[in-house]
């Protein structure tokens, strides 16, 4: 755990699997992909977002060739909930502290709660882009705003902005800060950037893992 | 008025910038600092010299390619080795190639200001080299001071630049690339018709007295000249369609370096004699311009002062990328825990990452003050340690993730890295020996980088050790928020 960047490990490189690493690529982390279809292996290869781990991941010989020991959290995403549950247990059993999180299948099920860190429901954010798409007049916020992301960030205490008002910083080209600190007013030159305080920064996806290192240190 | 980006990002880079990127680091060392060396050792057979270091660097390229193409870190050699080996094994790399690239820095710097001087002097603004040469002997404390004073304002103000600037990058280095080749490109041809070159004398090939066996030190001294596709994956984050075009970038830039350093040597050797290139040194390949260039032209008056101008031009911006590649390993070290962690932050306004590029520009201005040959050989000599260290990762990460996803599949393996792996050894301890016998204070400071970085290692994991057991019991809210659904 002493590394900036987190070492994160994606079980299943599906749809939800390959989105979450590009995501996560994108804020600068290391993603390492286990995928057992060799073509979808190879089209997630050709991103070059993610190290791809070809294989059966409830096997522990290939779980532990993302290198394990040095892993910060395994996210289990694949569609089939004994695999991501059998990973997960197999990651804590192996990899010194690792944090799971885990794809449940069902939306309302904390069955697995004390098994894993954290569990998700990612067809939740599908429902919500279908409605919005149905019901376009009152959108969640997830779906209107194309390749933006709308992040909100806790400053490090370490973070190169920490204690710096907005005039003092220069940020890339393709980024804004929203909000001021825990987002009760709009952002001005004067805002600073207290370590601790959470803030809304919209970023285009070049510039993101240039804000994430400026925001997280 | 809340605060919008004003930093451009970093452009995409094809094929052919990142080729350049490979080409422009390795154009611009060897080719117009070391020639000079090459020839002062082996005589003649400079041009061996050359040919038989792109044999032995063909095998790390191998490895590089495959390392590329399915590890997807811009790091360079160093993200590869953290990828499989434990903290202090990585750090070592770590440690070794980011000396590797400061002296290298160091080296472009040095071969820059003699061939400014000599640009100078094409233009009468400072007296010919013989004239000073005459006279630095009594002087000497005067006419040194010239040329480390050049090299070392080099250094600062490209270090400066690329503190408080992220624009020099990429697409930039491929036009400063195809300007280098091009002035290259006008040498040989220049250089193939002149009459001095049909008089051409290769023989004896081998240098009396040393023979064959001194090629050996010369391609250690040289190797440096290759150490262009690390460069290329200290970029690959950047590089589009990268499974295909890293490989292919490295390939090409290594094979196309091989070719125009031929040309060149052959030339430099078949007009000016390795006796005058030798004499010559950090100027070698301006100097045998001068002597069969078409004088009298417009504008620039002197085709020489050309391919001066190619070389000053070659050595700053290979400096500048060097400047850059070690930054970046220091950033990378940074973030990866294995130095202070201010090494792995952007400076909050510049967005670089400045902490990483100051403390390496320190070195380098240190460094300046080295003879230009130390300055190669020590280069070299980690250059040649990194190299084995990548191509034993190959064949780890073989051997430990047999399924994992490779883009790119090195040719006859285990072949390749086991070649890479004991011919770079066998020029380690050529160039050792050599050192040994002809240049104690490399092989001293060499030993003297290693010995600081254990002791920094130490330092640094009780700093770590001590901080980590504070924040132990805040961890739980130091990872970053996963979005629920």
């Amino acid at each position: 755990m002493n590394s900036q960047d987190l070492r994160i490990a994606i079980v299943g490189g599906g749809r939800v699997g390959l989105r979450t690493a590009r995501t996560l690529d994108n804020r600068g982390h290391t993603v390492i992909v286990i995928e057992r279809d060799p073509v979808r292996s190879d089209q997630i290869a050709d991103e070059y977002v993610a190290t791809v781990i070809e294989g059966d991941a409830t096997k522990p010989s290939v779980l532990k060739q993302v290198g394990l020991e040095k892993t910060d959290v395994l996210a289990a995403l694949s569609a089939d909930l004994g695999t991501n549950l059998a990973t997960c247990l197999t990651a804590e059993r192996y990899g010194s502290p690792i944090r799971t999180v885990m794809r449940r299948t069902e939306e309302e099920d904390d069955e697995y709660a004390d098994l894993v860190d954290e569990t998700v429901f990612p067809e939740r954010a599908g429902a919500r882009s279908a409605v919005n798409a149905v019901d376009p007049g009152t959108r969640a916020l997830e779906d209107m705003i194309g390749d933006l992301e709308i992040l909100v960030m806790e400053v490090t205490e370490n973070a190169p902005v920490a204690g710096r008002t907005l005039t003092d910083i220069g940020l890339p080209r393709g980024s804004l800060v929203v909000s001021s600190a825990d987002g009760d007013r709009i952002a001005d030159a004067e805002t600073e950037l207290e370590p601790g305080h959470s803030y809304v920064v919209a970023t285009e996806p070049d510039v993101e893992d240039e804000i994430v290192r400026l925001f997280r240190g | 008025m809340s605060e919008a980006g004003s930093r451009q990002p970093e452009a995409e880079l094809g094929l052919l910038d990142a080729t350049m990127i490979g080409m422009g680091a390795m154009i611009g060392a060897g080719i117009f600092v070391l020639t000079g060396l090459a020839a002062e050792i082996a005589g003649p057979a400079a041009i061996l010299v050359f040919a038989l270091n792109g044999v032995v660097t063909a095998f790390t390229g191998l490895s590089y390619a495959e390392l590329a193409a399915s590890i997807p870190k811009s790091g360079g050699g160093y993200a590869f080795v953290r990828e499989i080996f434990d903290d202090l094994s990585s750090f070592i790399m770590g440690w070794m190639l980011w000396f590797a690239y400061m002296i290298a820095g160091a080296l472009y710097a040095l071969g820059f200001a003699p061939n400014f001087l000599e640009l100078l002097h094409v233009y009468g603004v400072v007296g010919p080299p013989e004239a000073v040469g005459a006279v630095a002997l009594p002087v000497v404390d005067a006419a040194v001071p010239a040329a480390f004073l050049l090299a070392f304002v080099a250094v600062f103000l490209l270090a400066a630049l690329n503190a408080v600037s992220t624009a020099a990058s990429g697409s930039a280095e491929t036009v400063f690339t195809i300007i280098k080749v091009g002035i290259l490109a006008v040498f040989v041809v220049f250089g193939f018709a002149s009459p001095m070159f049909s008089g051409a004398e290769f023989q004896p090939l081998f240098s009396e007295g040393s023979g064959a066996a001194a090629i050996l030190p010369a391609m250690g001294l040289t190797f440096i000249a290759f150490e262009g596709y690390d460069l290329i994956t200290t970029v690959t984050e950047e590089v589009k369609n990268p499974r295909e075009n890293i490989p292919k970038a490295i390939f090409v830039s290594l094979i196309a370096t091989v070719i125009v350093y031929l040309a060149v040597v052959a030339v430099a050797v078949g007009t000016l004699g390795a006796g005058g290139l030798a004499e010559a040194g950090e100027a070698g390949i301006a100097t045998a311009a001068t002597s069969f260039m078409p004088t009298g032209l417009p504008i620039i008056q002197n085709g020489g002062a050309l391919i001066v101008f190619g070389a000053v031009f070659s050595t700053l911006t290979a400096l500048n990328a060097v400047v850059i590649a070690s930054s970046r390993v220091a950033f990378s070290m940074g973030r990866e825990g294995q130095l202070l962690p201010t090494f792995g932050q952007l400076h909050h306004r510049y967005g670089t990452p400045f902490i990483a590029i100051v403390t390496s520009a320190v070195v380098m201005l240190g460094s300046v003050a080295l003879p230009t040959q130390s300055a190669g050989n020590m280069s070299s000599l980690f250059f040649l340690l990194s190299f084995v260290i990548v191509n034993v990762a190959v064949i780890r990460l073989r051997r430990e993730r047999p399924n994992m996803n490779r883009p790119y599949e090195m040719p006859f393996y285990p072949a390749p890295p086991i070649l890479g792996i004991v011919l770079n050894l066998l020029l380690t301890g050529v160039l050792v020996e050599y050192l040994i016998r002809t240049d104690p204070l490399a092989l001293g400071l060499s030993i003297g980088w290693i010995l600081v970085g254990g002791v920094a290692y130490v330092v640094l994991n009780r700093v770590r050790s001590r901080s980590e057991t504070e924040t132990e019991t805040e961890t739980d809210s130091d990872v970053p928020a996963v979005t629920e659904d």
